[in-house]
């Protein structure tokens, strides 16, 4: 299996949350959820004062505590390529997984009454195209692929300052400040 | 707050599961006046419980987005602690209807099922607050947790079966054991509230990891009802007071509406208390 990921270069987001937007109009998302979210962050103060901002949608990780906890096993991973989607003919929409994952990746449908969340645009990925969080960034700031070969590029980073410890669910994304 | 169906549901499961077990504490003393007796004096609680049981399997649909799914959420035995206490739950409410149907069809009590539907409670109780511990949310993933739900079975389910029973005594002259039965229940009360207090002394541990990105630690989610926390302890203590009186007072003749005072003072508490808690999930 090749386990997916993404690379968020924090280094070049400005924040401009482009991604978002691009990810809520593809999925036609209505306010309040959103399967891609930009966090802002501020540190320090004069004269050294700091600001960066961090993409972040399902982590796809390695060991998912949303699937772990799911009582349906709704929410599984893909054998194919670890990427975790749910699957709405099993899910009961009893919000478990939002308990339960350190990204705030699930997004409860009301319309649904069921979870729904990042599923790395897989109707486009079928298409040969990348997710459209990463194409639409006008900064080249998000990537998507194997994450070996992202590791290997990128290095292993996969946690900063303001996120939750990456040992939790251990997720596949590099990150570079 | 929005989980107004979680707080409905595991109010009514625990005060069952109490309510279960402090029926079979009271028939063990009631028995010796004979099947008809016991099952004359606790026949109402033990209908109340099945319910109460009911309500809140009732409350537990209402809170899921698709409850025509509701049957695949036993598949994840395995691994998930919702799937568990679902199947415990399930099998809690049964044990508690058959139990309640099988004493009304045969007018008789059943001590044996009232302790094994008590114990497979206790478990259930277990489970319940296991989904809450093992989740990434400030303040639940405490001993804590346990303890307050368990408190919450013991109180509620004393208080509940003691106003329920204490008319029927006084109606046989049984004053005695309306007596004996209250001190029972004053003293699993106060076991319960000591067990709650336990686990607010060592709630502070787990107040201010946050495991959930942009998520906001116990301790500030809490601030804001630190008035509603203060409350919940006078009423509590003004409720088991109550009981206290009734329970050890020297004036023979106990009080019917003193008693059911006590249930609803003591009722809101609870569920006050169970309100902040699920204010920290929100
Ligand atoms: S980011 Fe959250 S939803 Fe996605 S796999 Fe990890 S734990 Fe599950
Ligand atoms: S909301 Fe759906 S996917 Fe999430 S834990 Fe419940 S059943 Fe599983």
């Amino acid at each position: 299996m090749v386990q997916m990921g993404f690379y968020i270069d924090v280094a070049k987001c400005i924040g401009c949350k482009t991604c978002t937007i691009a990810c809520k109009d593809k999925n036609d998302l209505e306010v309040g959820r959103n399967f891609r979210r930009v966090y802002d962050f501020e540190e320090g103060s004069f004269p050294k004062p700091s600001i960066y901002h961090l993409s972040i949608s399902c982590n796809h990780c390695k060991d998912p505590k949303c699937v772990k906890n799911c009582p349906t096993t709704a929410i599984h991973k893909r054998a194919e390529d670890g990427v975790v989607v749910i699957d709405h003919d099993k899910c009961v929409g009893c919000k478990y997984c939002e308990w339960n994952c350190p990204y705030g990746a699930p997004q409860f449908s009301e319309e649904l009454g069921k979870m729904t969340k990042c599923d790395t645009c897989l109707d486009l990925r079928e298409k040969g195209e990348d997710p459209v969080c990463v194409s639409s960034c006008i900064m080249r700031a998000i990537e998507f692929g194997p994450i070996d070969e992202l590791r290997a590029k990128y290095g292993t980073i996969n946690e900063v300052k303001g996120m939750p410890s990456a040992s939790i669910t251990q997720p596949n994304i590099v990150i570079h400040m | 707050m929005h989980e107004w169906a979680l707080l409905i549901f595991s109010i009514c499961v625990q005060t069952a599961i109490g309510g279960m077990f402090m029926l079979w504490l009271y028939q063990r003393n009631i028995s010796k006046s004979g099947d008809e007796t016991t099952f004359t004096i606790l026949k109402t609680p033990l209908i109340i419980i099945a319910v109460l049981s009911l309500i809140g399997l009732g409350a537990s649909f209402w809170h899921l987005g698709a409850p025509s799914n509701a049957f695949n959420t036993i598949r994840n035995i395995g691994s998930s602690w919702m799937s568990r206490e679902i199947v415990v739950t399930g099998l809690f409410i049964a044990a508690a209807c058959i139990t309640a149907g099988l004493a009304i069809l045969q007018k008789k009590i059943n001590p044996i099922l009232l302790l094994v539907t008590a114990i497979i409670g206790f478990v259930d109780i277990y489970c319940m607050a296991s989904i809450y511990s093992n989740s990434l949310i400030s303040g639940w993933n405490s001993i804590n947790t346990f303890t307050s739900f368990y408190g919450t079975a013991l109180v509620l389910g004393a208080v509940l079966i003691a106003s329920f029973t204490v008319p029927a005594l006084r109606a046989k002259n049984m004053d005695d054991n309306a007596k004996t039965l209250l001190k029972l229940s004053f003293f699993t009360a106060l076991f319960g509230i000591a067990i709650q207090l336990l686990g607010v002394a060592l709630f502070p541990a787990a107040m201010t990891d946050v495991n959930i990105m942009a998520a906001t630690a116990a301790t500030s989610s809490l601030e804001p009802y630190q008035g509603t926390i203060a409350i919940r302890w006078v009423i509590e203590v003004i409720g088991i007071v109550l009981l206290g009186y009734m329970a050890l007072s020297p004036v023979k003749k106990t009080t019917i509406t003193v008693a059911f005072v006590a249930l609803i003072v003591i009722g809101f508490a609870e569920g006050l208390s169970r309100y902040v808690f699920y204010v920290l999930g929100s």
